[in-house]
């Protein structure tokens, strides 16, 4: 069972989970109640179908897999929002070391493909 | 072993009532009793945090979420077992989610997963509540890995989702095999219900475990005609099929024998490393 930032906004009270096939609504009341004691108010559910369009190398169909996803809508007026869980950060020294030692690198590469500017341009393939 | 037709099934028992779980006499020397001293002294820390750093979070920042103190003892009216708590940690939905010190780290910290030699040190209460601090881990670390997903970014330490599987797998290990040890001695059987190694019909073996039947089997037509034999004739393509997977088990053999000199040859100090731990 895992929660999900839902695609669709979805009222305040309302947590997406993915949950595995098996479980009724009842087992994820019962999950969430016992386990994570979290009140809960309603349980729906649904089942969403996998794609079955992409193809391999060898022209076969290849199916992503079905899941079943859970809209629990809490109880007691609590409230969730999905927690960004990747903020942006202050890049510590050796980040930072890396992207400068990266954009030095990609502009000697330009202008390695630009030519030597003292040709003033003339083509690689004229001359000795 | 079990000759019996139609055997009792023994009811399936459970655990941790009070027996305290068999052990082979040699298991139980000096290293295992130190063993066990260090893993009881760890199992304080390990239930609050399994695989993780121990944790303060007296304030979150980046979460919206109504679940603190003052809607607390409304949560409490739900279950009875109110006094007993200690160290369980009423944080609810935000057991999801990582500590919010980590959140945007590149990698997290994490210690080894529990290996079957400690598990089996522990009592079967122990396992019970050790499973559902995993499993709560697990949750979380799956929930981190779909949001990563979606932003397509990297999952920050994803070897601890292995890790806790892994140790998953260690205590369901060792719960059954207490389950065996205690109906071994109640029972005097391996296994739950009992059957024996048969045949079908083209030589593969498998296990068939007993059932009671309405009828007694010489009058049942339909079991009857179930053969459990086969004739001399397919001891040929049983060959067969045993060169088939023997060949098949040396192909794979042979090639990651290749793949590794390959590698070996490309990176002579590392094949070094490797050899010399």
């Amino acid at each position: 069972m895992l929660a999900v930032r839902p695609g669709v906004p979805q009222p305040e009270d309302t947590v997406q989970f993915r949950v595995s096939m098996e479980m009724t609504k009842l087992d994820i009341r019962n999950y969430l109640e016992r386990i994570y004691n979290v009140p809960v108010a309603a349980v729906r559910t649904r089942i969403q179908y996998g794609a079955n369009n992409k193809r391999n190398h060898r022209n076969q169909r290849v199916k992503k897999p079905d899941y079943k996803v859970a809209y629990v809508q809490l109880g007691q007026g609590q409230t969730f929002q999905f927690p960004n869980l990747f903020p942006e950060k202050e890049q510590d020294a050796e980040t930072r070391s890396f992207d400068d030692f990266r954009d030095k690198f990609m502009e000697k590469e330009e202008q390695k493909q630009e030519g030597d500017p003292r040709r003033g341009g003339v083509p690689d393939w004229f001359g000795l | 072993m079990y000759r019996g037709k139609a055997r009792v099934r023994p009811g399936r028992r459970h655990l941790g009532k009070g027996q305290p779980p068999p052990r082979a006499p040699g298991a139980v020397g000096v290293r295992g009793a130190m063993a066990a001293a260090a893993a009881m002294a760890a199992l304080g820390r390990s239930l609050t945090a399994a695989l993780r750093l121990p944790r303060a979070r007296p304030e979150l920042p980046g979460m919206a979420l109504n679940l603190y103190h003052k809607n607390l003892p409304k949560i409490e009216t739900l279950h009875q077992v109110k006094f007993l708590h200690t160290t369980v940690s009423r944080r609810g939905l935000e057991e999801f989610f990582d500590d919010p010190a980590n959140w945007g780290e590149k990698s997290v910290k994490s210690g080894d997963s529990w290996n079957i030699k400690q598990l089996r040190g522990k009592s079967s209460e122990d396992l019970h509540k050790l499973w559902y601090v995993l499993l709560k881990e697990k949750n979380m670390l799956l929930t981190l890995e779909q949001e990563s997903k979606r932003q397509r970014k990297a999952m920050p330490s994803p070897e601890r989702l292995e890790k806790v599987e892994t140790s998953m797998k260690n205590i369901d290990l060792v719960v059954r095999e207490r389950e065996i040890a205690l109906r071994l001695l109640q029972t005097g059987h391996e296994k739950p219900v009992p059957g024996e190694w048969r045949h079908d019909f083209l030589g593969r073996t498998f296990w068939y475990s007993y059932k009671e039947w309405p009828i007694p089997w010489h009058l049942n037509k339909k079991h009857k005609k179930k053969r459990f034999y086969y004739l001399p004739h397919v001891n040929h393509f049983i060959r067969l099929r045993l060169e088939k997977t023997l060949r098949k088990r040396a192909r794979q053999q042979s090639l990651e024998r290749t793949r590794r000199k390959v590698l070996e040859r490309k990176f002579p100090d590392v094949a070094v490393k490797a050899q010399s731990q």
